[in-house]
């Protein structure tokens, strides 16, 4: 007993109104589904794993007054202290701290004096801890040995002759082959670095960066101004042990300057960007979610109350409760369904600028039956209170009224 | 056909009460033609409103068709008007934004008809009051006593049995209430029973029976077709 003929004659005769909300629930339906791309995009950027016990992870950067300092007997030293300290797990020595925003990279090739192509990739000068400091899975060869480990002054061309790297950085330099065992140049060389051993992930210095995950660990201590440590602790026992590090270290050797970092604070100021924008773009398609809602309870009470003479008549001439209910109901889905495919073309075509013009990602096509299919229950919902309310007008409307 | 017994409407508002009918009662029979006069405001549309199933008296007894009709959910109310009874009101009632086939089609549709049987009922009731040239026209394209006739041929396509008219010349000038009139006594003489309320004395005398309602009560149920010269006298 549906009546869409007669009902979709009675709502071409009031178009503008019903396109006026078909076409906001079409702008709605391209914005938030845009911005739908944008936010999951940026969930899983943050979300992705850095490969790292991020929250038992402490870092202490130092640098010595003095300026001929023993660097390299003063590292021996303080991992020593630091490893002995109760709830340390380990302890290792770095020219960078990961998720810091500071870090270096370069340029990586697989034949000797190679001029073109390479990939970039970041790396860390660490020591035989690092690994296990840092909780990183080795997922293939061996981890450094102290054997491996060199000291190097700041101004020698310093040069290892094995690495350990990330896998997706193995996976860039010999697609579908093991690395390990196979040699790589860095920089225009004849000199060849050994890969020893592949850790599963290692998101580096720079989380936001085209290249992150392309690092490279090497066995060095460089004896420069200044060291950085980075120490893992029991769980739970990291705040306990942040508190003592700069003490200990000061007590060791006061003739330094000490300063210590947590790296879940690194990680939390590495997607702040991320995380506003999340919570803004939220912020807005709730909002317009919201208005189209509001629009939609608007018009349809405004409908009903312009026919509150014709739903008399209709319940005059025998119409039921439910009947009078399921017209505005299925009315309003004509109006949302319209809504609906124009916002679908729309949402393509402004993904196709944001694709372009803003390198965004690309909107699935599942994303953007998802998004339709939560605006129609919206809009459903928005007038269902209406439509019940509709069917509450006396039958007697059709003769007391003028 | 009908037959109320003491009926009471009341109407509350914050600080009055209205009563719209009292103590009324009144029966009409298989195939009779009433009329129904009286002052404005005496109660008229309430008891064809009651009668119709529009509203629900306060109290009293009413039978339609032999059934009680006091406990019916609103659901059963509504299928009653549907199948049983045919409404012409003042205003014609159709519905603006439906051109004359889909606004007969309207109760039809409740009915739950098929398609093919819609159209030959449209089609026979539009023949009826002589419109079916007009069958895509919208109302607003045709005079009053042309969408009079529309919404005679919407109230006939269901077949009723009991035909209530309330002031349905009340818009309509002379000539245009005659035929209507006619169009009336036509449906009544195949059977259809109708009341009619109207305030043209002309028109109430031509029914077979005429009730006058004072103040909410029948006044005078003597009143009938074989006295209208001794009325006018
Ligand atoms: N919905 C209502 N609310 C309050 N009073 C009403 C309502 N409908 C009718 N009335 C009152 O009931 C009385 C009878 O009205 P009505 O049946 O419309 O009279 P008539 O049709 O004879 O002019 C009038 O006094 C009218 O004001
Ligand atoms: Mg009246």
């Amino acid at each position: 007993m549906f009546e869409l003929k007669p009902m979709l004659s009675a709502l071409w005769r009031n178009k503008v109104s019903a396109l006026l909300i078909a076409l906001q629930l079409a702008l709605t339906l391209a914005i938030v589904s845009n911005a739908t791309v944008i936010v999951k995009d940026r969930m899983e950027k943050v979300a992705r794993p850095t490969g790292m016990d991020v929250g038992n992870i402490i870092a202490a950067t130092y640098m010595p007054i003095p300026t001929d300092y023993d660097m390299a007997g003063a590292v021996i030293a303080d991992l020593d202290l630091l490893r002995n300290t109760p709830g340390v797990l380990d302890a290792s020595v770095t020219n960078q701290i990961p998720l810091s925003g500071s870090g270096s990279a370069g340029t990586y090739f697989n034949e000797p004096n190679q001029e073109i192509g390479g990939e970039n990739a970041n790396y860390y000068q660490v020591d035989s801890h690092f690994i296990d400091t840092l909780g990183l899975n080795l997922i293939e060869g061996r981890n450094f040995t102290p054997a491996d480990e060199h000291v190097v002054g700041p101004n020698d061309r310093h040069h290892s002759e094995v690495a350990v790297i990330s896998k997706q950085f193995a996976e860039k330099l010999f697609p579908g082959e093991s690395a390990v065992g196979r040699f790589f140049y860095a920089g225009n060389t004849d000199k060849p670095v050994e890969i020893i051993g592949v850790v599963e992930q290692h998101l580096g210095a720079w989380p936001g960066w085209s290249r992150a995950g392309n690092v490279v660990f090497y066995p060095l201590l460089v004896t420069d101004n200044h060291k950085r440590y980075l120490i893992r602790t029991e769980p739970g026992q990291r705040d306990a042990v942040f508190k003592e590090v700069e003490e200990l270290l000061n007590n060791r050797d006061p003739q330094r300057v000490v300063q210590v970092e947590t790296l879940s604070k690194n990680l939390e100021r590495t997607y702040i960007g991320d995380n506003v924008m999340i919570k803004v773009l939220s912020l807005v398609m709730a909002l317009l979610t919201f208005i189209v809602a509001l629009g939609i309870i608007g018009l349809t009470i405004f409908w009903i109350n312009q026919r509150t003479k014709q739903i008399g008549i209709r319940r005059a001439l025998g119409a039921t409760r439910a009947n009078i209910s399921r017209y505005f109901l299925i009315e309003n889905s004509l109006i949302a369904g319209t809504g609906l495919v124009l916002g679908t073309a729309g949402a393509l075509i402004i993904n196709r600028l944001m694709v372009s013009e803003f390198s965004q990602p690309t909107l699935t096509l599942p994303l953007l039956a998802v998004c339709a299919i939560v605006l129609l229950l919206v809009s459903i919902t928005a007038a269902l209170m209406p439509a019940m309310r509709a069917a509450n007008v006396s039958p007697a409307m059709a003769t007391r009224s003028v | 056909m009908l037959k109320m017994q003491n009926i009471r409407k009341s109407y509350r508002t914050d600080t009055i009460e209205t009563h719209a009918l009292r103590d009324f009662s009144l029966e009409v029979n298989e195939g009779e033609f009433v009329s129904v006069t009286g002052p404005s405001g005496s109660g008229k549309t309430t008891f064809l409103n009651i009668a119709g199933l529009l509203e629900t008296p306060t109290g009293g007894q009413y039978l339609l068709d032999g059934q009680e009709v006091g406990n019916l959910s609103d659901s059963e109310r509504s299928r009653l008007r549907n199948e049983k009874i045919g409404f012409i009101f003042q205003g014609f009632n159709l519905i603006p934004d439906l051109n004359l086939f889909d606004n007969i089609d309207v109760p039809l549709r409740y009915r739950g008809f098929n398609a093919k049987e819609r159209r030959r009922r449209i089609e026979k009731s539009l023949e009826q009051v002589g419109l079916s040239a007009r069958a895509k026209h919208l109302p607003a394209q045709l005079s009053g006593g042309q969408q009079q006739r529309v919404a005679i041929a919407r109230a006939l396509a269901g077949e009723p049995r009991f035909l209530l008219a309330d002031e349905p010349t009340g818009n309509l000038d002379s000539l245009m209430a005659r035929q209507v009139m006619e169009l009336l006594e036509f449906i009544n003489e195949w059977g259809t029973t109708i009341v009619m309320v109207t305030h043209d004395p002309e028109l109430a005398r031509r029914a077979q029976r005429n009730i006058q309602i004072v103040d909410g009560q029948v006044s005078d149920l003597r009143q009938t077709i074989a006295q209208p010269e001794a009325a006018i006298a």
